[in-house]
Formats: C-alpha cells, structure tokens, sequence
C-alpha cells in the first residue's frame, strides 16, 4: 500500500507543475479566444534565463523566480503589441497559426543564445532536503510545487471571482462589444491578460527547471503537454485546467507505475476518450471559436 | 484558366531555379557503376564531407565532433601528402530524411572523396544504401547502432567510434565481480537503450549475475519519480541504467533526491556521466560507475596532449565527441597518407583505411578487418568528489575489445 | 476545359524532360518535392476545402510509408502489392481516426488529429521489433512491378511523376464536383449546408478518409524514394511541415500545395547551405505569408495576374475569348 501512497504524492505533484506550466495558456485562450503557440517558447524563456541569472548574475534562485518571468512578461507584451494587435482581425486561426510560426523563430533563437547543452538549475537550500512519507524519500522542491500550485490556483480563482479586474475579464469573454460601450479599454484588457499569461509561462519556467530540466527542444514537449492538459479541462476554463492537470499527473504516474511501456499513449487516449465522451472537455464552456 | 497558366509558369520556373549546369541525371544514374562512385578526386585537394546535427536535440554532439576534427586537421596544416583537406560540414538536424539529402548533396554537387559523421543511428542506417551503392568511403564517427558493423555491413562503411555492444558488454563482468550477484536494468526506450542494456544483460548472466526487474521508460521522459518509486521498492545489488542527455540529467538527479542513491549503486553507460553533463548533473553523479571507451582524466600520454591542445583552442574540456572527430579527422589523414595523396579509387581507399591503426588519447585502435570496427580498450570509471567538483576516475581496463559481428 | 488537358500534358512533358536536363541531386529534390506535394494536397482537402485544420496528418504518412516498407521487406516488393497495403492501412487509420475527430471542430479537432498521430508515433517509436524503433527500418528493397525493378533515381523520379499526376487529376476532378462544393460549403458555413439537408457529417467523413489515403500514398513513395523510414517521419513537425506548405502555398486551392511544398524544400536546401537557423527562417517566412498574404503564393499570383489585367484590358478581353 504504502508504495500507492507515494505514487499518488509523486502525481499531485507532477500534476500541479502541469498546471503551474498550462495556467497561462488556458488564461490566454479563454478571454482572448487565441490559443498561443507560442506559449511553450515563453516557458522555454522563463527557464533559460533563469538559468543564465542563476549562473551568472545573482547565484539566487529566488532572484531568478521574479526577474525571469517579468523579462518574459515583457517579450510577451512586445508579441502582443506587434504581432497580435494589428492582426486581431484576421481571425483567430490566423493568430494560432501566427504563434505558431513564432515558435519556430523563437526555438532558433533560444539555441543561438544558450546553444544547445543541457543546463539545468540547482534548487535553493532551502528547499534542496528530502522528506519521507511511505516510507518513500522526497525531495523537498517536489512539495513545494504542491504547494505552489495551489497558491497560483487560488489567487487565480480569487482575481476572476472576486475582483473588479476579474469581474471585466468575464464580462470580456462573454460579450465584447459590450464591454467596450461600458468604457473599459477591451485592448488594454487583452495586452494585461497575454502579458500575465507570459508572465505565468515564465514562472512555470523557473519553478520547472529544477525538475524537467533545460534543453534543446524543451518547448515542444511541453507545449503538447499543456496543449492536452488544456483540451482536457476544457478550454477557457481555469478550474477545468486545474482538474485536469492532476487527472494527466495522476494517470501518467500510475501508467508509469503499472504498465511503464504504454505511459505515452495512455494521456493521449485520455484525452482522446475524453474528447469523445465530453466534446467541451471536463469542464469546458461552449466557447465560440475560429 | 490563369491558374493553369499560372501552373506552366511555376513548373519554367522551378526548373530555371533547379537547372544546374552538371551532367544530366539521366547520364549520372546509368554509369554511376562504371565510373565507380563520386570520385571527383582529381586536383590538389581531398575533399571530406560531414554529416553532423549542428540543430535540434543532439547539436551538441554534432559541435564537438567538428571542433574534434577541426583541432587535428589544424594539427596538420590541414594538408596531407601535398594535398589540401577540404572539409565540408552538412546540418542532418538528426533528422535521417534530412541526412540523406544533404548525403546526396555532398556526392553529386560536392564530388566529395570521404564520408564521415553521423551522431544517430538512424541517420546512418538511411544513408547506408546509398553509401554502399554510391562506393563512397564512409568512416562512422559516432553512431553507435550494432546492425551497422553486422547485418548492414558494407565494403565502404567502416567505424571508429563504439558499438552499442561494446558498451554494455564491457559493464557485465565487471559489475558482477565488483557491485553483486543481482542488478535491476532501467533503460531509455529506443533502439540505443535497449541495445546496450541487452549486451550488459548478456555479460552479466553470463557471469553469473540476475537480472531481477528491467524498467524502459520513454525517451525524452521528463519525470522519473514514478519509476524510480517502483526501484526503491525493489532488492537488488544495484542498478544499471542506461540513459543520455537531458534524460541522463534528469534520472541521475533525480536517482540522488529521491534517496535511492544511498541504497544502491548506479552502473551504467559514459553517457550517464559524460564530461558535458557533468558540470550540470553536480554533485548526484558521485558514485556512479560506467563503461566508457575514453575518459578526460586518462593518464596517457597522447590523451594530456590532446586535452592540453583542445582546451588551449577551445577554452573548454574535451568530450568524447570530441574525441571521436579528432581520431576521425586523425584516421582519414593516415589514409591519405598511405595512399600518397591519391583518393580517387574507393576501393583503395577503403582497403588503406583498414589498416590504419595507431595509439589514440583513448588507447591503441585498430580495424577489425571482419566487421569494419574499431578494436578498442573500453575502461570502467568512478565519479569522484574532487575540491567539491565531480571527476571521473579510471579504475578498470578491459583490453582490446571486440565486437562478435553478429 | 480543353486548354486545361493541354496544360496538363504540357506540364507533364516538361517534367519529363526533367532528367535530361537536371544533375542526378537536383532530379532527387524534385522528386522530393513532388511526393510532398501529394502530402500536402491530401491534407489541403482537409484545410483547405472542408476547413478543418489538422494537425495530426503526419500519421497517415507514416502509416503508407512503414505499411509499404514492412510489406517490401516480408512479403513482397511489387509495387501493386505495397501500394495497395499502404493505401489499405491508411484508409483504415483514417476510418477509425475519423470516427472520433469529425464529431469535433476548431482547436478540438487539432487536438485531436494532433493526439492520434502522436499516438501512432509512440507506437512506431517503441515497436522496436516490427518498426525497427528510433533507428527507423533500412535497406527497404525497390518497388517492383513485375520483373521490373526501378532501381536507380530517374526510374523513381518517374514512378512519383506519375503517381503525382494520377493523384493530382483524382483530387482535382473530386474537389470540382458537386461532392467538393458541398465540402466548400461546409468550410463556408456547415450550419447552412445542413439546413439544407446534406449529410454534412459523412461528408466530413468521406473527405478525412480522401485526405488519409493520399497522405498514405505519398509516405508509401517517400519509402520507394528513400528506401529508408524513421520515425521522424510520423512525429508532429512533419504534420506542421505539411500545413505550413499548404497555408504558404495557398490553402483551397490545387496548385497551391505544390508551389508550397517546392518553396519550402528549395528554401530548406538553400538556406541550410549557408546557415543552421532554418527554423527561424521558416518561422519568418510563414509569419509573413500569414499576415501579408494570407492567401498564400496563389494569391499573390493572383492579384498580380488582375494588376496586370487592369492595366492592359484589350489584352485580357482577347485572351478570355480564346478560353
């Protein structure tokens, strides 16, 4: 039993760095309708230079957790204001495919900046012990991420919920137009959403360095990763996000744990079943797309 | 009706774009056999192409393999016999389509005399029919897939850099006499992986060790903490695996946090500790033991040369890419040599180029003139702490390894 | 419509002409580029015609290519033989495949297209024993047809020359006929072709089964080319490979794939020569034809055609007579 019990800690975690990685598109997605590509190339970002921060600059982890993802947030907010503001009539499809292309430039441009040796970052002290449950040994940094994720899951929830900011974002994502009459700049909404959606890749950057590692090529699993995370849960929605992010950590564990060969197709028949049983995802809206 | 128009147009032009002023295809294809391959050998220079992913996930490899080559042609005036080596380098982006293409460049366009390179198997294994009915020499520098020297032999295709069998074969004895009688296998999922963990698997039952448990997680997988849950509930002397890049990183980190590094010995491949990932690994490959077939800290004297001279060009340590492109670069040099600076029959160059053999940084090497690979001392090293920096530490010789060829 | 026979032949007897006049590397990138452009015409009756955006067509490739190179190296190299088991396997793929993403539309069917083919990749990825794994399968032999063997790059080139012209009429003549109006229709509006009365379900159906067993043609030839399959082959990128030569090319349109896929592969050859950032040059090339000329080079061709047009009418009023 006991070794159950330490499978089902090491999937809640794997489970919340999924959604620390995806809280960013899944925001991006559901209040500008554009599913960013590019997205995997910001988290890709976010980790290299805190890498280059954790090994040049300041040797604090800590340090590289706030300045990476502001710098990434900043890359994002010059993406929004070049590329997708003047294109926002072209349709969403285009914009899709627009980051997409953007990910395939910034991939060249990450390795001629960082080259293509696999770096990693080292966890602050404060988090480096381990701890056991089960009988098992953990690493600190892995409850951490727990932690962390849920942290980021609330403070989302309580923004969209709670706050007159989120009160706009809703507004936004159900009626356009009628937002704009009330006075509220439905731009300046849409550059603060992708900026904070950059800023939320940027730090699923840095907080998934330690753990998955930096390398060559990193974005694209990721992304399609996130990107089945985020169908899952439905897209839009950020409670459907978190729901399936822990189901993906949960079956991946256990398909590792159990039938180690098929670990690969089984989140992809996942989301394939899902798809079928549930068109929406989990808990997806009946959002208008493309 | 402008559309087809527009058609005729655009197939003018691709051919305009396309139409080069050599030989027609027609001409090439029907006596490629009679002239014997791509010899454009005429002239004063010999001319080396290299196929090598300078993109994508093994760039890397693909980088020391040329500063490799590049230091020793440097070494030589990048002249041989009075002939000038011309180098051309081709990006495969470790994709094998790719290869094949640039491959095809290389012998129609370039003309070139000598093949070398490769880092992925599969790029090897596509580029082979062509190679073999081309008649173009072809040195295999990294490529390790065993098929290449067996069943996919060919007269033209030779290697100097190791087989997958060499790799996991040379850990088997060695881990018996000295981890214990019982290993759990945890191996990358792909063609490599298995390969080797298959050939450590052999020598250690053969010498009288159990396998009690093999795990073969996908490659690229970007969490091990599940797996490595299943190991530490596992008894066993210790535990080979067999993994490479990110994947090495993350699993011998992660073998490190989640403790089971006190409980049991890690054995396995160089790679899992390779010069390169060590600095990032730090401190969790202490301990580890694996096969390898060169090492930084060899104490011989061409290897302090050859490091010494490396780091001065490069202002960074060598790896064992950089190895293999150095003795690459060194055995088509000697080639030339014997044949005093004539390359342009492929036969001749293929039969001078087995019988290089001389004492590289990683020891004596030699071609096996049965299976067209290199026979070399494959050695087991320690990582060490030294000064709070790991460093690997040679603590075992196997002599003159060969492999079965079949 | 007799003009369009004319320049069909013509075009024909051109690339024909091809292997007198072009050295034997050259011949091998058009044939090249030909076997993608069938790739990338299937996957435009998808994106272009019907509107579904996929980004999963990649599996059906690797499907035609593996089925046709197992098939060669166990049973039979006759050409009848892999290229009908090619064609067999894709379409079943397509047919099972089908069943599930057509009940979708939008991202969902990019995700899901995308999570099939990724699937299909991890199975060829890992089923070391039948698709030889990450080291792909080699030494595939010749097509044959009879006791014909193509054994060397002209008789190929001319194998795919034909094959590509027999898919590009099929494709060409389906999509003009009322069954790819109705599939335009559904692209334009599926609401409205289903008020009125179509079945717009099992055209969506049929039309993914069309796109699936041409993309397995033309893995089927990429094995005959190559000789040599790998994984790679299956994985995503080749899917978004595809789908950036269709939207570059000009989506919905016949000629665009093909002047698509030629950009793209001579663009990859001439860049790559000189530098290693051809993702990066890819990348921007895409962006611009997505922002700047959304309707791909066709659409280029186009307006340019009309500038010229406006600019002499007498000539334009001649020339539609003679039509």
């Amino acid at each position: 039993m006991d070794i159950l019990g330490a499978q089902l800690v090491n999937g809640l975690s794997y489970g919340l760095l999924l959604f620390i990685i995806t809280c960013g598109l899944s925001l991006i997605f559901g209040i500008l309708g554009v599913l960013n590509l590019a997205h995997g190339s910001l988290y890709m970002f976010g980790a290299y230079i805190a890498y280059s921060l954790t090994a040049t600059y300041t040797q604090s982890f800590w340090t590289a957790l706030i300045v990476a993802p502001i710098i990434v947030a900043l890359i994002a907010l010059v993406v929004e204001r070049v590329l997708l503001r003047p294109t926002y009539h072209l349709g969403h499809l285009s914009q899709v495919l627009l980051t997409f292309g953007l990910a395939y430039v910034f991939h060249d441009i990450a390795s001629f900046i960082w080259g293509s040796n696999v770096l990693s970052i080292t966890v602050p002290t404060a988090l480096a012990g381990s701890f056991a449950i089960f009988g098992q040994t953990f690493p600190v940094y892995r409850l951490a991420v727990i932690a962390i994720g849920l942290v980021i899951a609330i403070l989302l929830w309580f923004v969209q919920e709670k706050t007159k900011w989120g009160a706009i974002i809703r507004a936004g994502l159900s009626d356009k137009e009628m937002i704009g009459g009330l006075g509220v700049n439905i731009k300046l909404v849409f550059t603060t959403v992708f900026v904070i959606g950059g800023l939320l890749a940027g730090f699923g950057g840095v907080i998934a360095a330690p753990v998955l590692g930096i390398y060559p090529s990193m974005e694209f699993e990721t992304l399609i990763l996130a990107l089945v995370v985020l169908v899952i849960g439905g897209l839009g929605s950020i409670s459907g996000t978190l729901v399936a992010s822990i189901l993906v950590g949960l079956v991946e564990t256990f398909s590792r744990f159990l039938v180690p060969e098929l670990s690969m197709f089984l989140v992809f028949g996942l989301m394939a079943v899902i798809l079928v049983a549930k068109p929406n995802g989990l808990l997806g809206k009946q959002v208008a797309h493309s | 009706m402008k559309k087809t128009w527009f058609k005729l147009v655009s197939v003018v032009l691709v051919f305009v774009m396309l139409a080069a002023c050599g030989e027609s295809a027609i001409n090439s294809s029907s006596d490629a056999d009679a002239q014997g391959g791509s010899g454009g050998a005429s002239g004063d220079t010999v001319k080396v192409g290299a196929i090598l992913p300078f993109s994508g996930v093994y760039a890397s490899l693909g980088k020391d393999l040329s500063d490799g080559m590049k230091l020793y042609f440097d070494s030589i005036n990048w002249e041989v016999e009075g002939k000038k080596i011309e180098l051309i380098e081709e990006d495969t982006e470790a994709d094998p389509q790719v290869a094949l293409r640039r491959v095809r460049k290389l012998m129609d366009q370039d003309n070139i005399d000598i093949l070398t390179g490769a880092v992925s198997t599969a790029v090897a294994y596509a580029v082979r029919d062509d190679v073999d009915s081309n008649k173009l020499p072809y040195l295999a520098s990294h490529a390790g897939g065993d098929d290449l020297t067996r069943a996919q032999r060919s007269d033209y295709i030779w290697r100097s850099s190791f087989s997958s069998w060499q790799i996991g074969h040379s850990m088997g004895e060695w881990a018996y006499k000295n981890i214990g009688k019982t290993m759990y296998i945890a191996a990358a999922d792909y063609a490599f992986g298995r390969e080797v963990s298959s050939a450590f698997k052999e020598a250690y039952t053969a010498a009288g060790g159990k396998i009690v448990g093999e795990v073969y997680p996908p490659l690229g997988n970007n969490d091990y903490a599940s797996y490595l849950t299943t190991i530490s509930g596992v008894k066993a002397d210790g535990v080979y695996a067999f993994f490479a890049g990110s994947d090495a990183v993350r699993f011998v980190q992660q073998y490190e946090q989640y403790g089971l590094k006190e409980k049991m010995p890690l054995v396995g491949s160089g790679w899992l500790v390779a010069e390169d990932l060590r600095q990032t690994i730090d401190p969790a490959a202490e301990g580890a033991f694996a096969s390898t077939f060169w090492d930084y800290n060899l104490e011989s004297k061409e290897n302090q040369e050859f490091v010494k001279a490396y780091e001065e060009a490069y202002d960074r340590r060598p790896t064992i890419e950089s190895l293999e492109g150095y003795d690459a670069a060194r055995i088509i040099a000697e080639t030339v040599k014997s044949l005093g600076g004539d390359v342009s029959d492929p036969d001749k160059v293929v039969d001078a180029m087995s019988k290089v053999s001389f004492t590289s940084p990683r020891g004596p090497i030699q071609f096996d003139q049965e299976t067209h690979h290199v026979i070399q001392n494959m050695y087991i090293t320690e990582t060490e702490l030294v000064d709070g920096k790991t460093e690997n530490k040679v603590i075992h010789t196997v002599d003159q390894v060969k492999d079965p060829g079949q | 419509m007799r003009n369009t026979y004319v320049q069909f032949l013509v075009s024909f007897v051109a690339l024909a002409a091809a292997p007198f006049v072009l050295s034997l590397f050259h011949l091998n990138l058009l044939s090249e580029i030909l076997i993608l452009a069938i790739f990338a015409l299937s996957l435009n009756v998808l994106v272009g015609f019907t509107g579904l955006v996929s980004l999963g067509h990649a599996a059906f490739f690797g499907v035609g290519a593996y089925t046709a190179a197992v098939v060669a190296q166990n049973v039979s190299a006759d050409m009848f033989v892999t290229l009908g088991l090619a064609v067999a396997g894709s379409f079943l793929l397509a047919a099972v495949i089908g069943m599930f993403c057509i009940k979708v539309s939008g991202f969902y069917f990019l995700m899901l297209t995308l999570a099939f083919s990724q699937m299909i990749y991890s199975f060829i990825h890992q089923s070391t024993n039948l698709t030889g794994g990450s080291n792909g399968l080699s030494g595939i032999p010749r097509p044959e047809m009879g006791s014909f063997i193509f054994g060397n790059p002209v008789l190929i080139f001319y194998l795919v020359l034909a094959v590509f012209f027999v898919s590009y009429a099929v494709l060409r003549m389906i999509v003009k006929s009322p069954y790819g109006q109705v599939l335009v229709g559904i692209r334009e509006n599926e609401t409205r072709v289903k008020s009125m009365g179509y079945n717009t379900g099992f055209y969506k159906y049929s039309a993914f089964i069309l796109a699936g067993i041409f993309g397995g043609v033309s893995g089927a030839l990429y094995t005959y080319f190559n000789g040599f399959i790998a994984p790679s082959d299956v994985y995503w990128t080749m899917s978004g490979t595809a789908l950036i030569m269709v939207l570059v090319g000009g989506a919905g349109t016949m000629l665009g794939p093909v002047l698509g896929a030629a950009l793209i592969v001579v663009l990859e050859t001439i860049v790559s020569s000189y530098v290693d950032q051809w993702m990066l040059v890819l990348g921007l090339v895409f962006i611009t034809f997505v922002v700047f000329f959304p309707k791909g080079i066709v659409g280029i061709g186009q307006s340019l055609y009309k500038n010229a047009v406006k600019k002499k009418p007498v000539y334009e009023k001649k020339k539609s007579r003679a039509a």
